[in-house]
């Protein structure tokens, strides 16, 4: 015990001493993660012969750094703007953004910050010390467990459908539909691709990203002269930290909420394949699910900024879980990070943890050093931030549109994405003056393929027997979980209405 | 959103349905383009469009419940409206076009600056040009430097961006 303390000590040592690395790496995270297509996962592909000419410690200290600041940069623009910039924030305008509209911008960055760095060092020292058995969930998540999973983010549509049903779900079946353009898992037959060579793969994510969330919203924010509220903008007329401390105040008094929520987010981490926008989407979901008060979900309501922010931030440890203990990156970005350490002559298992604990462990670490470093530095700027929902329209639109069509186009390359995400827009814009929600069909962007992969890859091995999808005990219990939360929201709705009547009828009595 | 009356009082959901009806047509190319594939390639998709299809024709009933019983009109409101706003929105999606097919032959830098000088000053109705202007040129200029510059980002490259490549 004493040993492993001093291994502790040690690691956390070392890792304090690459502050000037981690500080800066913050500041560019943030930056990266706010802009869409300039992921983590981008930047550490973009600056790799940079990451290769570093020692070993350098290197891991600056992409884990990059790692956990993307994820949270991803957020700030998803609030002040409506614009996340990574799929994994793609569930945080949902509150976030009437948040700032209210002129709770400063608020919301608040309780986002606070929910992240817990979230993110909750699930950093839960994976230190559950390692070894967090790390068997990868091996036990076979298709059909993934399958019951996508499921659990796919109902959020329903969720968010729930003020017209209808509407939601064709939005939400529509983004399905789109999502299964491109070729076919098992023998690559182009479909839907309307000829497009660029569409074999699929739609690519950012374009839609930023075509559904950005372009839209550039085009809906000029029929005012500002993106706040009239209420907003009296908000917003008085600065001060007044609302940074209240945001703090709010995401620490739902200290239960962010730990449930960033949970989900680790677990679903560990899984290989899924992510981010997954663990977003079902921690959301469960969040409304399980709240007292589910009708203020989408009007601002600080736990629906709390869930999906906690959630993002606990995949960031979970997808190291499965990378260090049995060699398999949770995600991108780890997969990177795989290349890169693999590069410096790391062997991943059982002995990395016995022969280089300082790397292991040095990784959690500096994951922890750099939730302490971010919030310390991020938190102040909160108050100057949130000051970017005050600019006139006429600025920001076209800010907005030069800057996200640009990003659209840097993941591949392809001029092609840059009309994609133009024509994303135009569905955006619609959907959003008539009623339909953009996020639903966001979810059926991001989790169609995923959907249809797991379930032809389940039905491949079961020879196309549908019973495959309730042979396993833990997909069984899935299943139910799912079916529970599904009816949940029913049964709690029913008893709040026969509570309300029985307070109505208290006083006749 | 919003339930736009017309004139008449009746709510205008003409709009409403180009989305589920864009969604019909997507859907049905989206078959006949799977009808010689294997069944792995049409599964996930007929399951879904299927479903997809049915939505449709339940929410094209529940409209036409709605006009057949005077409730509502078939007009187009929710997307033109404000009225006051469309020759700037028209003017808006004209440059971003404009924008997006330049890029690729003008670079980033000036492609970004000519269209942000432009939407401003366009969507300040003429006014503030010389704002409109040292905004566009800081933010095209600070985007080179912080992605091109010093990312090495492949942005897409122009004039000015082969000129500095050539001076730096």
């Amino acid at each position: 015990m004493d040993a492993e303390f001093s291994i502790v000590l040690r690691v956390l040592a070392d890792t304090l001493s690459y502050w000037w690395v981690i500080v800066p790496t913050i500041f560019l995270g943030l930056i990266v993660g706010a802009i869409p297509g300039f992921s983590a996962a981008n930047t550490i592909i973009i600056l790799l012969p940079l990451t290769l000419a570093m020692d070993l410690k350098m290197g891991i200290v600056f992409m884990v750094s990059l790692y956990c600041a993307a994820r949270m940069g991803a957020g700030v623009p998803a609030i002040l703007v409506n614009i996340p910039g990574t799929a994994g924030a793609a569930a945080t305008p949902l509150d976030g953004y009437p948040m700032a509209r209210q002129g709770r911008g400063q608020q919301a960055l608040a309780i986002s910050f606070v929910s992240s760095t817990l979230g993110g060092l909750l699930t950093t020292i839960l994976a230190i010390l559950l390692m070894p058995w967090l790390a068997r969930v990868a091996y036990v998540m076979h298709s059909v467990e993934m399958i019951v999973v996508m499921l659990f983010g796919i109902s959020l549509i329903a969720s968010i459908a729930s003020r017209d049903t209808l509407k939601g779900l064709i939005a939400g079946f529509f983004g399905l539909m789109i999502g299964f353009i491109g070729s076919d898992y098992v023998y690559a037959t182009p479909r839907g691709t309307m000829g497009f060579l660029e569409l074999y793969d699929g739609i690519p994510l950012i374009p839609a990203l930023v075509g559904l969330f950005a372009v839209s919203e550039a085009f809906l924010i000029i029929e005012n002269t500002s993106m706040l509220t009239d209420d907003g903008r009296r908000a917003m007329a008085k600065p001060g930290w007044g609302p940074t401390i209240e945001g703090c105040t709010i995401a620490l008094t739902r200290w239960w909420h962010i730990t449930w929520t960033s949970i989900i987010g680790l677990i679903v981490g560990i899984i290989p394949g899924a992510g981010a926008a997954i663990a977003s989407f079902v921690a959301y979901q469960q969040s409304k699910t399980f709240s007292r008060t589910p009708e203020l979900y989408g009007t601002g309501h600080p736990e629906g900024l709390i869930a999906p922010e906690s959630a993002n931030n606990g995949v960031t440890s979970g997808t190291l879980i499965p990378l260090l203990v049995i060699g398999i990156p949770g995600g991108a970005t780890a997969a990177i990070m795989l290349v890169v350490m693999q590069y410096h002559g790391v062997s991943f298992g059982p002995a990395l943890f016995r022969d280089k604990p300082e790397i292991g462990y040095g990784m959690f670490m500096v994951m922890a050093v750099t939730y302490v470093f971010m919030i310390a530095t991020i938190l102040p700027l909160s108050r100057y931030m949130s000051r970017v929902t005050m600019v006139s329209t006429a600025y920001m639109a076209p800010l907005i549109i030069s800057f996200t069509l640009v990003g659209s186009f840097v993941p591949r390359q392809y001029m092609f994405d840059l009309y994609l995400a133009l024509a994303f827009g135009v569905i955006g814009y619609i959907a959003r003056k008539t009623g339909y929600h953009v996020a639903a069909i966001l979810i059926g962007v991001i989790l169609g393929p995923l959907l249809e992969q797991y379930f032809l890859r389940a039905m491949k091995m079961s020879q196309g027997d549908l019973s495959v999808l309730f042979s396993s005990e833990i997909g069984n219990v899935l299943w139910v979980c799912l079916a529970l939360s599904l009816m949940v929201p029913y049964v709690l709705d029913w008893r709040r209405k026969r509570a309300a009547q029985a307070a109505i009828d208290a006083p006749e009595d | 959103m919003s339930e736009p009356q017309s004139q008449t009082g009746k709510k205008s959901v003409g709009a409403e349905l180009i989305l589920p009806a864009g969604a019909l047509v997507f859907t049905l190319y989206y078959f006949s383009t799977i009808v010689d594939s294997p069944w792995t390639a049409q599964v996930a998709a007929l399951f879904t469009g299927s479903i997809l299809i049915a939505l449709i024709l339940v929410f094209a009933g529940r409209i036409a419940l709605l006009v057949s019983s005077g409730k509502a009109d078939l007009g187009m409101k929710d997307i033109v409206e404000p009225l006051s706003l469309v020759p700037a929105r028209c003017a808006l999606i004209g440059l971003t076009i404009l924008f997006a097919v330049l890029i690729d032959w003008g670079g980033f830098t000036l492609t970004s600056f000519a269209y942000m000088a432009a939407a401003m000053i366009m969507l300040n109705r003429g006014r503030a040009k010389g704002r409109a202007l040292l905004i566009s040129a800081a933010m095209s200029l600070a985007g080179w430097g912080l992605f091109i510059f010093a990312f090495g980002i492949r942005f897409p490259k122009g004039p000015f961006e082969r000129l500095m490549d050539a001076i730096l």
